[in-house]
């Protein structure tokens, strides 16, 4: 495979930050030159553990995404029965609870545990950086800070979807969707967790605003937490579950989240200039790869099927 | 077989004169004046010129059980001097001194007179007979209605009232005594769901809230802005709904409109917020928040305890509402349909259905290549 400029950066990069020795850089080299150029047939070739390959989640991020959905789920299911208090199904739930009482109070609760979710997560990215930054591994396309990059990606890739594109593009370690999701469930969540204060304490945010915000904020904020809140449940349950676990190539179930791992199809599939940052990092993942590239000849199997050389993509392709 | 059948039969008889006599004797109050030997027949009325039946009958049954069983007829009946009597040119109204007994306090025969008065003074004033928009305003049997099953009526404590009986010997005496004051220190009021019931039944009648609205206006004194959506925008705000849930805690309509510093005068003496003794009022209304919300001060008054997001009332807020359901709804479609996009997309890789070790790439590509290498 002839690497793109894009993915041949990203490689120099990490190889540089790792301080690879010559050998190993050779063996990399020396791998990607026995890739195919078409990576559709390089994943449908690989044998993936479905509970996860490759290292991409540490146990605090599983921890606080654990949390996460946990008082995400149990806060939707108290407040539910709260904002809905007419219909029929919230009457029995909430006597279930032992009254509405009991529902509101397990509600603020769990909100005060998501709250400390979220700075214990502040407190991970914060720590992890540094921690990066001080080692000389800080690298910004491995985190989830937006970049044109992914806006190009997000083109491309709806042309691949529509036909137009003979590839999915080389996406990083988090692709546009998960940037996307990120971001989305991080402004809900301070959106949830700043309205909800405002339930909680309307005189002391009435004397902190200014008079003229004042009068419109403990409105919008009413407005704003069971909207959101219903928003962000449709949101995960109808496009996060379904991309994570229902989604083809994801059925019956993704395993990364508790596991912390990916499966290799799925990272060459849609992070591969994560999957050349993995074949440096991980040499069990370079052994591997050996094995399968030096039993089945890929690039001649490209060559049959294609009937012309193999040729190097234009980058973004 | 035949004794024992005439046996039964007596012991039914009886049996049943017997629980008769019972029921009736439950049933009477105090008629010494015999009022009811023309008063108990179902049909005693008479029919008004416009053809309207006025009834006069009282039901004894129905009597006995409420609070003024116990007052004879003339007590407040008291422009009847003989018997029978010549027909009635005026009624009794809530101001009349009725109980021959005499306040022990005051030594003034008892009335509802000082209660009545303040009334008066009120934004809800009206006389027992009123006509035009006077007619729309509550009467005193509006909100005292005077039911017949009082749920607050508890049985007496046996020991409580064993002690009273000892001196005072006349156990019905001693029963009715207790539950006089007992009702009064039980907190007997209403709760919060009944009371915003029971202001809704006029302040959510929107033809009558139109009436007085623009009888205000024509006569240069227009009344509050939130008069017309008062009921209405109380539903939907944050007290309302903790309300509607059946909590005690949140404030209800009298919590905040009638005067706090005695409930009970402050509820018969609600005034408007123009007037500077209301608690609504400009200068009254950080203490009236304060009464619950202990961090308020002036700037907390921007809070809307009446909020509402129509159009004519708050544009800002009716804005806010429509952009969040176009974003809300938008994003929703917007993902949902990328996702869709992606796995029709994706199918030009062969995106197949058969599960096979949790993922399920198994298929063959429709862009007729080997994609899959034998082994």
């Amino acid at each position: 495979m002839k690497l793109s400029k894009e993915a041949e950066k990203a490689l120099q990069r990490c190889m540089r930050q790792n301080r690879t020795p010559d050998k190993d850089r050779k063996e990399v080299e020396d791998l990607i030159e026995l890739m195919p150029q078409d990576r559709v047939l390089l994943y449908k070739n690989v044998i993936s553990n479905p509970i996860g390959d490759l290292p991409r989640y540490s146990i605090h991020i599983r921890i606080q995404h654990l949390l996460t959905f946990s008082t995400f789920l149990l806060l939707a299911f108290t407040g539910l029965p709260v904002h809905f208090s007419d219909a029929f199904w919230a009457e029995p739930f909430n006597s279930m609870l032992g009254g509405i009482e009991v529902t509101r109070t397990i509600h603020r609760t769990l909100a005060a545990v998501m709250v400390f979710t979220m700075i214990y997560h502040v407190a991970t990215l914060v720590a992890g950086t540094v921690i990066q930054l001080v080692r000389g591994r800080f690298d910004m396309a491995r985190t989830v800070i937006p970049m044109y990059k992914d806006l190009r990606d997000m083109k491309e890739d709806v042309m691949y979807f529509a036909g137009t594109r003979k590839q999915r593009p080389e996406m990083d370690k988090f692709m546009y969707k998960q940037k996307i999701h990120y971001f989305a469930a991080a402004f809900g969540n301070s959106v949830m967790v700043l309205s909800g204060s405002a339930f909680l304490f309307p005189d002391i945010w009435a004397s902190i605003l200014p008079s003229g915000w004042a009068y419109y904020f403990q409105d919008i904020m009413r407005l704003a937490h069971p909207h959101e809140a219903l928003l962000a449940l449709v949101v995960i349950a109808f496009w996060h579950w379904y991309n994570v676990h229902l989604a083809p190539g994801r059925f019956p179930m993704q395993w990364t989240y508790l596991t912390g791992k990916i499966t290799r199809e799925h990272q060459i599939e849609e992070h591969f200039l994560e999957y050349l940052r993995n074949l440096v990092e991980q040499p069990a993942e370079r052994a591997y790869l050996r094995t399968l590239l030096q039993k089945y000849d890929l690039r001649a199997q490209e060559r049959l099927s294609e009937g012309a050389p193999a040729s190097a993509p234009a980058d973004g392709q | 077989m035949q004794n024992r059948l005439k046996y039964w039969l007596l012991f039914v008889l009886v049996l049943t004169l017997a629980l008769t006599g019972l029921s009736t004797a439950q049933a009477a109050f105090e008629d010494d004046e015999a009022c009811l030997m023309c008063h108990k027949y179902p049909r005693m009325g008479r029919v008004t010129q416009d053809g309207v039946f006025r009834s006069y009958n009282v039901p004894p049954e129905m009597f006995s059980n409420t609070v003024h069983r116990n007052v004879p007829c003339r007590d407040c009946h008291n422009y009847i001097k003989e018997l029978p009597h010549r027909p009635v040119e005026t009624g009794v109204t809530c101001e009349q001194e009725c109980h021959t007994k005499k306040n022990p306090a005051t030594g003034k025969p008892f009335s509802h007179k000082p209660v009545y008065d303040l009334f008066q003074s009120s934004v809800h004033a009206r006389g027992k007979i009123a006509e035009g928009l006077d007619a729309d305003k509550p009467y005193c049997i509006s909100c005292h209605t005077n039911p017949l099953y009082n749920p607050h009526q508890i049985e007496p404590p046996k020991k409580v009232v064993d002690r009273c009986e000892l001196c005072h010997e006349k156990l019905d005496f001693v029963t009715q005594w207790y539950s006089h004051t007992s009702r009064r220190v039980l907190e007997v009021k209403r709760s919060g769901e009944e009371i915003v019931a029971l202001c809704s039944r006029c302040h959510s009648n929107e033809k009558m809230l139109e009436r007085h609205a623009a009888a205000a206006e024509e006569a240069g004194e227009p009344l509050g802005k939130k008069f017309l959506i008062a009921a209405g925008s109380y539903e939907e705000s944050f007290h309302g709904k903790v309300t509607k849930y059946g909590l005690e805690g949140a404030a209800t309509c009298l919590d905040c409109h009638a005067d706090q510093e005695n409930y009970y005068r402050g509820v018969h003496g609600i005034l408007s917020s123009r007037d500077p003794a209301s608690p609504t009022h400009s200068n009254n209304r950080v203490e009236t928040c304060r009464q619950c919300h202990e961090y308020a001060d002036e700037k907390f008054l921007a809070v809307d305890p009446h909020p509402s997001f129509d159009a004519k009332y708050n544009p800002v807020l009716h804005k806010a509402e429509a952009i969040y359901g176009v974003v809300g709804n938008g994003v929703v479609v917007a993902l949902i349909g990328l996702s869709l996009f992606e796995t029709f997309g994706r199918r030009r890789d062969g995106v197949g259905w058969r599960i096979r070790w949790g993922s399920t790439w198994w298929r063959r590509s429709k862009r007729k290549r080997k994609r899959i290498i034998p082994r």
